[in-house]
């Protein structure tokens, strides 16, 4: 399956949504200090940032629509389907980890990652468990930062 | 305390166990990622900025960061010259030479030219670096926040110009950049910002957090992507011989070395213009005046020395906006900068007043890992170049679970792994609207330096938001940023326009001097084949004696 993404008109609808729904949230997102202390309302860099990039969002979609300039970024699902389902196992790695902690869910994660890559050597899954040891005890005693350890400790 | 007092004391700081083994180990590593294909020096970076947390002394951790570009660039020549494959963008220039030179059976003679000039390039710009530094921030001494709001603008609107395509896409990417800082406590007036009564949101997106998922996770995944789709196959690299470079040969490349050196050092010195830009620059002034111009195509020795000797020229003096204005000049600097901030360095202006001591350790730090990237480029260049063959199963989860570790690490909090995953899926929504990343991450960084100068000069000046346009400096400044973002934009137009055409063309003559090559690979076998068949028939005769008779 391929899908032409036409990106100057889709970011400019994208983008532009995205200014225009967080431009009338602002009022109720950013609220205005009880006291006046003298600085500048916090809502003022927001608010230009957010003005701009409706602005350029509306300058995209009239390049599109209008000057007919475009980029055709080609979306071919074959070529995308492992990216998507490594940025999935990612999100879920980052679960993984806030539950069972982040040695076991280093070892499930990746074996699975390198099961999906086609590898089939059983060294380099002891491999990258030993790593994810090591760079457990690293952070642990070398940085001292503890890494999360899940509801197993 | 004057400038040679402050080199003076820089000077002892610099030279520690602890400055020279981070450096060693900046290089090592720099050369490592360098040298992968589709790994690059801001992976490096990144990878390296969580452990720098742990180290004390910030010059040490900066040093460190900077032995990590310097590595990573000559570190980018090695798969260039033996795979045909850059390893980073700024070594593009060198495969036009270094790898028909490989093919002719000459890697070590590449490889040391590489060096060679890497180091040269390198240690020019350096030593600019230490010369213009203190000079310009004596200029633009009388700066006030609000000429350091306009020159934050400066800043982003020079990136947004020069980095992808589009530019109204990359003022959206520069937007939300800022807007992505502006998220949790206002440090001003306390306020929470676009919280949405999240409470992983209420505390802000940390930086280092943002920074790994947008440029280290992003790039792992790509280079997954690849690898499964592949199946996993790996290049054949060019085995490394033992002819280094003669004397002579040496003497030979040098003019070009220098020339390439300086033209890249101006152009590294202007906001916007990296190491991809001005490779090829010096490479066609070096083809242009080179007395054998005929040869740059075929593995010429100038032609390596020119491209490497500027992508390592750069390094220095791309350094110079940043510790002088705080401006950086590409995405690799944006990074530092970050890193600057981190570490509670203000660059600019005041760094040369406040934190002179520091600013010149850095530099000194700069200067003298390009010196020691010669021992170790001879030393290991031939071991990082096997790192190429290795399977990037091994290196992908290892890298992935220092991201995830790394951005954990900035706070102690688990919220900047969920935020991680957050920008990681947010980012490859941008790579498919063609968005690119690196103004995005530049908005972040600058975001607090921008809104603290914002802040204080709107309430020096009484919330009178003209004061930005009626302060002459101000005003340049703003003007200059019209200007530079036009001029930049039409020279990168033609500059691409130029690439493509020197791209095309090495291309066509690589394809040439393969198809040769292969010619007379099958001329030597027919031919052996031949002989093979006179010497059986030769031999049968003999075998047979009745026969014959």
């Amino acid at each position: 399956m391929k899908i032409k993404i036409k990106t100057n008109l889709w970011s400019g609808i994208i983008m532009g949504a995205i200014s225009l729904i967080l431009l009338i949230l602002l009022p109720s997102q950013v609220r205005v200090p009880a006291f006046d202390s003298g600085a500048p309302s916090p809502r003022i860099i927001p608010g230009i940032c957010l003005v701009m990039m409706l602005i350029f969002s509306v300058v995209l979609i009239i390049q599109s629509v209008v000057f007919k300039k475009e980029k055709i970024v080609e979306f071919d699902w074959q070529k995308e389907k492992p990216a998507i389902l490594l940025i999935a196992l990612l999100c879920i790695y980052v679960a993984l980890i806030l539950f069972i902690g982040f040695i076991p869910a280093s070892a499930v994660t990746f074996c699975i990652i390198l099961a999906y890559c086609g590898e089939r050597k059983p060294f380099i899954y002891i491999f990258t468990v030993a790593a994810a040891i090591g760079i457990y005890f690293l952070f642990k005693y070398v940085f001292t930062v503890s890494l999360p350890t899940g509801m197993f400790f | 305390m004057g400038d040679f007092q402050m080199i003076g004391q820089a000077l002892v700081q610099v030279f520690t166990v602890s400055n020279l083994f981070m450096i060693l180990i900046g290089l090592c590593i720099g050369m490592v990622v360098g040298c992968i294909p589709g790994l690059s020096v801001m992976l490096g970076i990144i990878l390296m900025l969580p452990i720098t947390y742990s180290i004390e002394d910030p010059a040490t951790a900066i040093i460190l960061l900077l032995a990590v570009y310097i590595g990573g660039m000559y570190g980018g020549s090695i798969s260039a010259i033996t795979l045909n494959t850059p390893g980073t963008n700024s070594a593009i220039a060198t495969t036009f030479d270094g790898y028909p030179l490989a093919k002719k059976g000459k890697v070590k003679k590449a490889l040391d030219t590489s060096l060679f000039a890497s180091v040269c390039g390198g240690l020019f710009s350096a030593l600019l670096l230490l010369l213009c530094a203190s000079l310009i921030t004596k200029l633009v001494s009388n700066f006030t926040s609000v000429e350091y709001f306009s020159m934050g603008i400066l800043g982003i609107s020079l990136i947004a110009g020069v980095s992808g395509n589009s530019l109204p896409k990359s003022i959206i990417s520069g937007m939300i950049g800022l807007l992505m800082a502006c998220v949790g406590m206002d440090a001003v007036t306390g306020v929470t910002r676009f919280s949405f009564g999240m409470s992983t949101l209420k505390y802000g997106i940390d930086m280092l957090p943002a920074m790994i998922a947008l440029i280290a996770l992003t790039q792992v995944v790509q280079k997954l992507r690849d690898f499964r789709l592949s199946g996993g196959k790996l290049d054949d690299a060019n085995k490394i011989d033992k002819e280094g470079l003669t004397k002579k040969e040496t003497k030979g490349i040098l003019p070009a070395i220098l020339r390439s050196s300086a033209v890249a050092s101006i152009l590294g010195a202007m906001p916007g213009v990296g190491g991809g830009v001005a490779q090829f620059l010096c490479y066609s002034e070096a083809r242009r005046t080179s007395k054998h111009p005929e040869e740059f195509g075929k593995g010429s020795l100038e032609g390596i020395a020119a491209a490497e000797s500027s992508n390592n020229a750069v390094v220095g003096s791309a350094m110079i906006p940043l510790l002088t204005l705080g401006i950086p000049g590409d995405g690799v600097t944006a990074l530092l900068l970050g890193a600057f901030v981190l570490h509670g360095i203000n660059p600019g202006p005041t760094m040369f007043s406040k934190q002179g001591v520091m600013a010149y350790t850095i530099i000194l730090g700069c200067l003298i890992a390009n010196v020691l990237l010669f021992p170790i480029g001879l030393g290991m260049t031939r071991g990082v170049a096997k790192i190429v063959q290795v399977r990037y199963t091994y290196l992908a989860p290892i890298i992935i679970m220092f991201c995830f570790a790394g951005s954990f690490a900035a706070t102690g909090n688990t919220k900047e792994l969920v935020l991680c995953a957050a920008i990681l899926v947010f980012s490859y929504i941008l790579t498919l609207l063609d968005i690119d990343n690196t103004p995005l991450m530049l908005g972040m960084i600058l975001e607090s330096i921008m809104e603290k100068n914002f802040v204080t000069a709107s309430m020096a000046y009484d919330r009178d938001y003209t004061i930005f346009f009626r302060r002459p400096i101000s005003l340049a400044i703003l003007a200059i940023t019209v200007l530079l973002l036009v001029s930049l934009m039409r020279m990168n137009k033609k500059i691409e326009e130029l690439n493509r055409k020197n791209i095309e063309a090495m291309e066509a003559e690589h394809a040439k001097m393969d198809a040769a090559m292969q010619a007379a690979k099958a001329e030597t076998t027919e031919e052996n084949t031949a002989e093979a068949a006179v010497e059986t028939v030769e031999a049968a005769a003999v075998n047979q004696p009745g026969k014959q008779e």
